[in-house]
């Protein structure tokens, strides 16, 4: 199966998110997180005691993997360079089909059924993030904190390039190249 | 006749999904050991059953309550009881049903919850006219969730025989054991889906990468191994592959899900007063999609439209890429 087959971003997109490695994406993402955890508290209770277990979660088709700790108000994220991260759950697939999970477009048992995606380590864990991300039907002004017009303008443009982007891959809802 | 569509919710949001692809019922559980999808992330709390039962109603649909786990013997603090704490926040939050299997459980919800109306969950595994019957003079039962063990032409005899509705599983996930019956995760693991609520509970589960594809482990035992581009399953024993007689196979049951839309009029004609959807693990990706195509294949058989492409529409989401009609065809027996 080719990396195209298997739902990946074309190259010109790689190519183009590239730069995104120089971000502090982590610094961002950890205060997205924490922001939630201030707004949406119950979002956490799903996780009990894996809130404090690491998670790895790598895009196949980036550069780099990310490494969250979702304890609430003392959530973390890392970003580390592809093949180095360790932690107690690790989750490996198109980031289009990642994303689709983190929103619910996507079903988490299909991706595997499918194996667009690979898992290993605490399942215990990676269910429990798996369910609770499912109930919290996150949207992209949920993690940047926006509310009013400015989140439904971000929800509206972000989701669109997403979509675009799945449908470009060939990503249907369960997460399988068409 | 109306079929009743019976379909899965793991969470709020789930039964929200289900709801508004054209549920007519969801189902649902406690977030502890009464009802047998206790995965972690998962089910409901009371307050949140509360809301789901009252977001239902509002559209229409009925809330059915899977208090459906075999009571533990030797609580003495009867007030501390799961399965009697379950039972009166069901009827406390407006459930419209409780779904149980235990004797125990039964009758308490028949001595102290009179109101409630009591289904028999498949894991009781009743199966004939004397097992139904029984339940239904004992506790006032009034609908039994059939074992995925029945042809159509065995269920069709039963509702001639039985004074209670029957419900019938259309999709999802297949139980190949007697249910309520089945050891093989507790001879693994010390812990059942009968009496933990959890078949092949996560913590006892391992998937090991490797380059020639992935090992997936029970409590420690390989049960199967998936090659980089094979489908797989869930890391359930009776569906694992075992080396027996010098052959390796699927030696109990292939991963493979129910797919029963094209016997929808025949289990109708049967008798059958409600069709069940499996998947309360499932995320409301599944839940919409599943529930939405059943929505269309039950409304095409009432009013005698084509037949709905389920298993094309569906072939993405089911465990191992492949569907069976199960029992209900019995061509393997």
């Amino acid at each position: 199966m080719t990396e195209r087959e298997k739902g990946e971003l074309p190259g010109f997109v790689r190519a183009l998110t590239a730069p995104s490695r120089l971000l502090p994406l982590g610094l961002v993402l950890t205060l997205a997180l924490r922001g939630l955890a201030k707004r949406r508290p119950a979002l956490f209770d799903r996780l009990g005691e894996h809130a404090r277990r690491s998670f790895v979660i790598e895009p196949s088709d980036m550069a780099f993997a990310f490494v969250m700790v979702p304890d609430g108000a003392h959530a973390e994220v890392r970003t580390v360079a592809r093949g180095r991260a360790a932690g107690d759950v690790h989750v490996l697939g198109p980031l289009l089909a990642l994303l689709g999970l983190l929103d619910g477009t996507f079903d988490g048992d299909a991706l595997f059924f499918n194996r667009a995606i690979t898992v290993s380590g605490r399942t215990d864990a990676l269910l429990a993030l798996r369910n609770a991300i499912e109930d919290a039907e996150l949207r992209p002004s949920d993690l940047l904190g926006l509310e009013g017009r400015a989140g439904t303008l971000a929800d509206a443009s972000i989701l669109r390039v997403v979509g675009t982007l799945q449908r470009l891959t060939g990503l249907q809802p369960d997460g399988m190249p068409s | 006749m109306t079929l009743e569509l019976v379909c899965p919710a793991g969470t709020p949001s789930a039964l929200r999904a289900a709801v508004e692809a054209g549920a007519d019922a969801v189902y649902c559980g406690f977030r502890d050991e009464t009802n047998a999808r206790n995965f972690p992330g998962l089910n409901f709390s009371a307050e949140e059953l509360h809301e789901g039962i009252r977001f239902a109603h509002r559209h229409g649909v009925r809330v059915l309550v899977a208090i459906n786990t075999f009571m533990r013997a030797g609580i003495a603090d009867a007030a501390a009881d799961p399965w009697k704490i379950a039972l009166a926040c069901a009827e406390d939050a407006g459930a419209d049903a409780v779904i149980l299997a235990d004797l125990a459980v039964l009758d308490h919800a028949a001595t102290h919850h009179p109101g409630l109306r009591l289904h028999l969950s498949v894991q009781a595994a009743a199966a004939t006219p004397e097992a139904i019957g029984f339940y239904a003079e004992a506790f006032g039962v009034k609908r039994v969730v059939l074992p995925r063990v029945l042809s159509v032409e065995e269920i069709a005899v039963l509702n001639q025989a039985i004074a209670v509705e029957t419900e019938a599983f259309v999709f999802g996930g297949l139980c190949p054991m007697t249910e309520g019956r089945c050891a093989l995760s507790s001879y693994a693991t010390g812990r059942s889906p009968n009496l933990d609520g959890v078949c092949s509970p996560p913590e006892h589960v391992d998937y090991a990468q490797a380059p020639e594809g992935t090992t997936a482990r029970l409590a420690g035992f390989a049960i199967d191994r998936f090659a980089p581009t094979q489908l797989a399953g869930y890391p359930t024993l009776c569906k694992g592959s075992f080396v027996a007689g010098g052959k390796t196979s699927h030696l109990f049951e292939d991963p493979v899900s129910l797919n029963a839309a094209g016997l929808v009029a025949r289990l109708a004609k049967a008798g059958v007063t409600a069709l069940k959807i499996e998947g309360r693990q499932r995320g409301k990706g599944y839940v919409a999609e599943v529930v939405r195509t059943f929505r269309a294949v039950v409304e095409a058989v009432e009013t005698g439209r084509d037949p709905v492409e389920a298993e094309r529409r569906l072939s993405s989401l089911v465990e191992g890429g492949r569907q069976t009609s199960g029992a209900y065809r019995k061509q393997w027996r």
